[in-house]
């Protein structure tokens, strides 16, 4: 990808953000580790910037049966600002549940209590990962950013869809493809995150200051 | 003294802000490999004084990298540089022996003071 070829962010750029995201990804993989009994295993981060609107297509090509998966929504605001969205299996929430060592509930419970438990569980694991994400690399690059309350935007049903509005065609998707292994459990999931035409400006500048401390 | 330093580390990026945290004072050969096996390799030709080592990566990722580097010669002193700092991961590679850990992203104090632990050791 160069700027030459009118797109917006050049190849050293993305080489940068891969590695910046890289270590944004093990930060949140350790502090998620810390809190639930869990070893994610961690691939070499694909990193891609697409058009937003192009984001279904992506998920759709990625993840072969998009029927059932769960997505966990959080927003983000500072100079760095957008959405992230955390894709797992449909099921995913409901395998989280026995790793909290609290608010353990049983099957006996009943099918709705435990589809509440499975979203909640799911919010708790998106929100870790995402914040400790997204956080690092705003450290990274100095800035600061507020978060919104994670939210569940799809899941736990078969047949959901991936709204075609979902993501603003304005904005660009920063598709970090970390397919991460929860070892124990046998869950992977995706990463990415979509932020405007204006964050993807400030991140190649704040990208140009992060790697002049190492020239 | 360390001379010789082979990186070991997918990432060119990542490699390169490696080598700025040497300090500039003292001189180095350095080799660099961008997958465990070719790390292995060039560890075996290169015969460096201290390797820096990743975990994440293709071919051959860094924990398998580590147990052939040792194989190959146990006093090897391997330095993981890694990203994934769970203490799971930490305490493996220290258990396969790895000399050291160090947090990405590498800071010149980080890597002045690993120089520094590795030439007292070497004496």
């Amino acid at each position: 990808m160069t700027i030459d070829d009118g797109k917006i962010i050049t190849d050293e750029e993305i080489d940068i953000l891969q590695e910046i995201m890289n270590i944004a990804f093990g930060t949140a993989a350790a502090e998620l580790a810390e809190v639930i009994n869990i070893f994610v295993e961690l691939s070499v981060p694909y990193i891609r910037l697409i058009p937003a609107d192009e984001l279904p297509e992506y998920i759709r090509q990625e993840i072969h049966d998009v029927s059932m998966i769960s997505m966990v929504e959080q927003n983000f605001w500072g100079k760095f600002k957008g959405s992230a969205f955390l894709i797992f299996p449909a099921d995913a929430g409901r395998v989280f549940i026995s790793l909290f060592e609290e608010g353990v509930a049983s099957e006996d419970e009943g099918a709705d209590s435990m589809d509440i438990l499975a979203k909640e569980t799911l919010i708790e694991v998106g929100n870790i990962l995402i914040g400790a994400c997204v956080g690092k690399v705003s450290e990274l690059l100095g800035d600061n950013v507020t978060y919104s309350p994670p939210s569940v935007v799809l899941g736990n049903h078969p047949n959901d869809e991936i709204p075609q509005g979902l993501f603003d065609p304005a904005n660009s998707a920063i598709v970090l493809r970390t397919v991460f292994c929860f070892q124990e459990r046998d869950v992977s999931g995706f990463l990415f995150l979509v932020t405007s035409h204006e964050s993807v400006q400030w991140i190649r500048e704040s990208l140009a200051t992060f790697m002049a401390q190492y020239e | 003294m360390i001379r010789k330093i082979l990186i070991v580390d997918d990432s060119p990026i990542s490699r390169k802000m490696l080598k700025s945290c040497l300090p500039k004072e003292r001189e180095f050969e350095i080799a660099e490999a961008g997958d465990g096996m070719v790390g292995v390799e060039m560890f075996k030709q290169f015969e460096p004084d201290l390797t820096f080592m990743d975990l994440t990566m293709p071919v051959m990722d860094g924990v398998q990298a580590l147990v052939e580097i040792l194989n190959f010669n146990v006093d090897a002193k391997v330095v993981v540089c890694t990203a994934d700092v769970q203490i799971k991961s930490i305490n493996r590679v220290l258990e396969i022996g790895a000399y050291h850990i160090v947090k990405k992203p590498p800071t010149r104090e980080n890597i002045n003071k690993t120089l520094e632990m590795v030439d007292d050791d070497n004496g």
